[in-house]
């Protein structure tokens, strides 16, 4: 089992040379890769660029949505009439809120398997790999 | 009671006994007791996810509040749904790759601070006693009804219960009772759902055009407004539910049960078509039990409507079905309460006795045995509470669960994850000003003091208006801990650069 994940183990010197950043269970002694060369790194830029180009749009939609529908069906009684029979339009948005997390839940998944790939990549480049189940 | 409730009961007793019986085999460390070794799938976790979300308040509260107000009583279960898309978006990903066993391991992952660690395990636990009174509460009377026993006998054992699955089967055995219980729950819903849309000719239109008449609010029963009057409490409520669930500690802990981050997301994913379908069908539930049992007997069994859903099994499918449904309302409630006493014991023997105690020292059987002894400590204490709590109306404490969560979790959360700015101060300030501020206002406020003798827990004129703060405390939340970051001004733009790369990487976890 791994040691507790805590700050403490992270605040010995950091590896100054080149792009090599050892992962900790390379060779013996504990090694801490330069975070924030990876940080600056194009690759992990990147990664970054793209979550936030998908996460912000699809957490302001979301939110704003729910927010929306909360605020109209509080204040107005806009969505009371009818839309078929004696449905009324309530049902239908708040349907679609349904519809609307289901949707962003499976777009997120095909979403996060890029991400994942590019997180792969520059890991790679930074030298570490995920050495099997490390629990 | 009836022999068939009997026996049901006893096969569900007898099945997770017999699970806690192996799990107990398989928990020989901290990370089994805490995490199920992190080895679950992720469909496994998703349904456990849901068997640990979907409380009595949902399965029963919710079909009675839809049995008894129509729309809104649905509108819990859209902003419950909805809440997964800020674990999935938010937490659930960066939770797996910095944290181990609790939300402080992941706010430490960046500060490591034992006043942030204290204060973080603090809005734990006190989220955990409010929901676990609420539960044991509903769950006490609930029993009472469904089997004819005493509220005193019904809390000792659902509490026993508890206590038995976390104390020996860690959580293994908490999440497969957990993973039984969601099956066992959607299974009943679909039952009684086919029921309910073969009595309405499987013609949803023509089951609107009925429930227009079927109840004493006519039209309105199909539209916002009857039970929910105040817009600004409604919105206030409404933000609790969705931005609460990624606070809570027992739906958190969960995440610490798969290997990876690619796996905490895809069990949300299974959880959020679980949770979202189940929701769906307590309209037909609700509509159902309003339709074919009736408003008066429903109240006039349970006020607040609990026992719509099994009124209903019994409405449509006879004995069978009501023991059959009470038994799956049985296992609900213990999978959901093992859930938080596991997260409670966890604030209480990892983080203050492990972490802040023995500063991250304590030696695998310390660990062991502190996490045990905290499982039966949080048990005793909050079956204390509810037996002392039975006269009092705490159904808010579960929404208020949800607003502590919402306040005093997620910002904290948030600005460890994002700003780069954040610090200690300000982790400490943003948990206790959300903490603090939601129980302040909501111990003014309507929930709790009522004019009226007996309505509320104190009799007295509310200070604050609203029955649920999230809508001030949220805010709150965010404030605290911004100011609190201005004002000491230490950074640590190194250490973020790790957090961040490690959140969103999933590298480097050995470390």
């Amino acid at each position: 089992m791994a040691k507790t994940i805590t700050g403490e183990a992270l605040q010995g010197p950091l590896t100054k040379e080149g792009n090599e950043v050892k992962p900790a269970s390379a060779g013996g002694a504990a090694e801490v890769p330069d975070f924030e060369k990876i940080e600056r790194s194009e690759g992990f830029k990147h990664l970054m660029r793209k979550k936030k180009m998908f996460l912000i749009p699809a957490t302001a939609l979301f939110l704003g949505l729910y927010l929306a529908f909360n605020i109209v069906i509080s204040y107005t009684n806009w969505l009371d009439a009818p839309i078929a029979g004696d449905i009324p339009w309530v049902w239908v948005f708040a349907f679609g809120l349904f519809a609307m997390t289901w949707i962003l839940v499976t777009v997120y998944m095909k979403r996060a398997a890029q991400f994942d790939k590019m997180a792969e990549e520059t890991l790679k480049e930074f030298g570490y790999e995920e050495k099997g189940d490390i629990r | 009671m009836n022999a068939t409730v009997i026996i049901i009961f006893l096969v569900i007793v007898a099945m997770t006994l017999v699970i806690t019986y192996y799990a107990a085999k398989k928990t020989n460390s901290a990370s089994d007791f805490y995490t199920a070794g992190g080895g679950l799938t992720g469909w496994q976790n998703g349904m456990a996810i849901a068997g640990d979300y979907l409380s009595a308040a949902s399965f029963l509260g919710i079909a009675g509040s839809i049995a008894l107000f129509g729309f809104d009583g649905f509108l819990f279960s859209i902003g419950y749904l909805v809440a997964y898309l800020v674990v999935l978006f938010v937490v659930a990903e960066p939770l797996r790759n910095l944290g181990k066993y609790t939300l402080a391991d992941m706010i430490n992952a960046r500060f490591n601070a034992k006043k942030v660690r204290g204060a973080a395990a603090l809005s734990s636990i006190t989220i955990v006693i409010f929901y676990m009174i609420a539960q044991l509460v509903g769950a006490g009377a609930l029993i009472q009804l469904l089997f004819g026993i005493d509220y005193l006998w019904a809390v000792l054992l659902v509490g026993i219960m508890m206590t038995i699955y976390v104390l020996f089967g860690g959580m293994t055995a908490t999440s497969w009772v957990q993973i039984i219980k969601a099956v066992l729950l959607m299974l009943g819903t679909v039952v009684l759902s086919f029921l309910v849309l073969k009595n309405f000719n499987f013609n949803i239109m023509e089951m609107f055009t009925q429930m227009k008449t079927a109840t004493p609010h006519g039209e309105a029963y199909l539209k916002p407004g009857v039970k929910y009057e105040i817009p600004l409490d409604t919105i206030s409520l409404m933000l609790a539910l969705v931005l609460g669930t990624a606070g809570l500690p027992h739906i958190l802990m969960r995440f610490f049960t798969v290997r990876d981050a690619k796996t905490a997301r895809s069990s949300v994913m299974w959880a959020t078509w679980i949770v979202g379908i189940f929701y769906v069908m307590t309209i037909f539930l609700g509509f159902g039990a309003a339709a074919f049992v009736g408003a008066d007997l429903i109240t006039s069994t349970n006020p607040a409507g609990n026992m719509a859903a099994p009124l209903l099994a019994q409405a449509l499918g006879g004995d069978i079905l009501m023991s059959f449904i009470s038994a799956v309302a049985f296992a609900t409630i213990l999978a959901v309460v093992a859930g938080l006493v596991l997260s409670g014991a966890s604030a209480f023997a990892h983080d203050i006795y492990g972490q802040i105690i023995k500063k991250g020292e304590a030696t695998e059987r310390q660990q062991m045995l502190a996490a045990r002894y905290a499982s039966v400590g949080v048990a005793a204490f909050s079956i204390l509470l509810a037996i002392f709590a039975q006269s009092l109306n705490v159904a808010f404490l579960v929404s208020l669960a949800f607003c502590i969560a919402a306040s005093a979790n997620l910002p904290v959360i948030v600005y460890t994850i994002f700003w780069k700015k954040f610090n200690t101060a300000g982790a400490v300030s943003a948990i206790l000003t959300g903490l603090i501020s939601a129980l302040v206002l909501v111990s003014v406020s309507p929930s709790v003091l009522s004019p009226e003798a007996g309505a509320a827990i104190l009799t007295g004129t509310p200070l604050f208006p609203l029955t649920n703060p999230a809508i001030v405390s949220i805010p709150l939340g965010f404030i605290g801990g911004f100011v609190g970051t201005l004002v000491s001004r230490e950074i640590d733009e190194k250490k973020f650069a790790e957090v961040k790369v490690r959140a969103n990487t999933g590298g480097f976890k050995q470390l």
